[in-house]
């Protein structure tokens, strides 16, 4: 009974306090539209934006994750191998004479580098994971190229330099889609 | 009975905002915009969070104005969307994986010390202080049931809980509030 009473009094001082407290709205007219027209990513709570950049995020990164595990055991795979049975990237295990590497390939191979040429060195967050498996890539692409330029120097013939290349075509390949999700997860946060 | 839903806005002024009258629409601001802010403060006691709720309330209001049929008031109308917004939040993982990190902020019995301007009697004083000791969680429903006039329904179903959750959130928050101000309501019991 003492109890009810006191909660009476205490929800009593609450109303009373919904009353007295002075209210402002954080800002006029002028400064709503302004935030409403800027749109806002930036307004939004961080309660409902959040959850959905680090849905992408996670997503990026596991991308990344698969990108970087595929490559490294394919890269693994053809380093084992003698050189001229990994055409078509599958280990070693086609004994199909490789094929000439596409021209349209060479191409897009160029254009890949040129875009990952114009972008930044490192993105706007750098995440662990991410940022290992372009070295790796990175790294993979200039062991390969050093290969490369050692079998021509040796006057190794078309046979011998085309998986190499096919195989840097793949790299580059992989380091562009990586790169490029590392932009798109950095975008969303 | 909370301000907001006594304010009192012309259907006329309501039709002119939505036929997309601009100064129609400041007006609304004007008179709704204080106490819904208030409102969100009391119920998120950071601002910066309250501010985003609140612009986000504020837009929704204007978005979907055209579907408000005028069966109650619209400040009663927008203090909904108010409240759902900011137990949106507080329900929130975000929110709730924040408060590991930001204990001074939200966390319970801290000393957070919700809104009061220099005008605030000593005793309303006591009362944020009391309330700001509160869990997020317990203050909104103390605040939703006392002030604004909610059924443990109405909040249970808000917050996607039991109607046991949500008596029992209210129990614990008095529990508190009483213990914080005992002292000055054992004298107010005497003198009654």
């Amino acid at each position: 009974m003492h109890n009810d009473l006191v909660e009476k009094l205490i929800a009593r001082r609450l109303r009373a306090l919904s009353d007295e407290t002075q209210d402002h709205a954080p800002y006029g007219w002028a400064e709503f539209q302004r935030r409403r027209d800027t749109g806002a990513v930036a307004t939004r709570p961080a309660g409902r934006i959040r959850p959905a950049a680090f849905a992408i995020a996670a997503a990026a990164a596991v991308l990344v994750a698969g990108i970087a595990i595929a490559t490294l055991s394919h890269y693994r795979a053809s380093m084992l191998a003698p050189i001229g049975t990994v055409a078509g990237g599958h280990g070693g295990h086609d004994n199909t004479p490789p094929a000439t590497p596409d021209p349209l390939a060479r191409q897009r191979t160029r254009a890949l580098e040129g875009w990952l040429a114009d972008l930044p060195h490192d993105p706007a967050v750098v995440r662990v994971g991410e940022h290992a498996a372009v070295s790796r890539l990175q790294d993979q692409i200039a062991a390969l190229d050093d290969l490369m330029s050692a079998e021509r120097a040796a006057g190794a013939q078309p046979s011998r330099l085309d998986p190499l290349e096919r195989q840097r075509t793949q790299l580059v390949s992989s380091l562009a889609q990586v790169r490029y999700a590392e932009m798109l997860a950095s975008a969303t946060l | 009975m909370s301000r907001l839903a006594d304010i009192p806005i012309s259907s006329e002024l309501i039709e002119r905002a939505r036929g997309g009258e601009e100064a129609a629409q400041a007006a609304i601001y004007g008179s709704l915009g204080p106490a819904v802010f208030a409102l969100i403060r009391r119920l998120v006691a950071n601002r910066a969070v309250a501010e985003d709720l609140f612009q986000d309330t504020m837009i929704v209001l204007f978005q979907r104005l055209a579907d408000f049929r005028g069966e109650a008031p619209l400040g009663a109308w927008l203090r909904q969307i108010a409240v759902t917004r900011c137990l949106m939040y507080l329900r929130s993982p975000w929110h709730r994986a924040r408060l590991q990190w930001d204990m001074d902020e939200d966390a319970p019995l801290s000393t957070t010390v919700l809104p009061v301007t220099p005008a605030t009697p000593a005793d309303a004083v006591d009362v944020e202080r009391a309330m700001a000791s509160l869990t997020p969680v317990g203050r909104a429903v103390v605040w939703l049931f006392e002030v604004e006039g909610y059924s443990h329904e109405e909040i249970a179903r808000l917050f996607g809980r039991s109607v046991s959750f949500s008596k029992s959130q209210l129990a614990r928050a008095l529990v508190r509030l009483r213990q914080t101000l005992a002292p000055q309501e054992e004298e107010a019991c005497t003198t009654i």
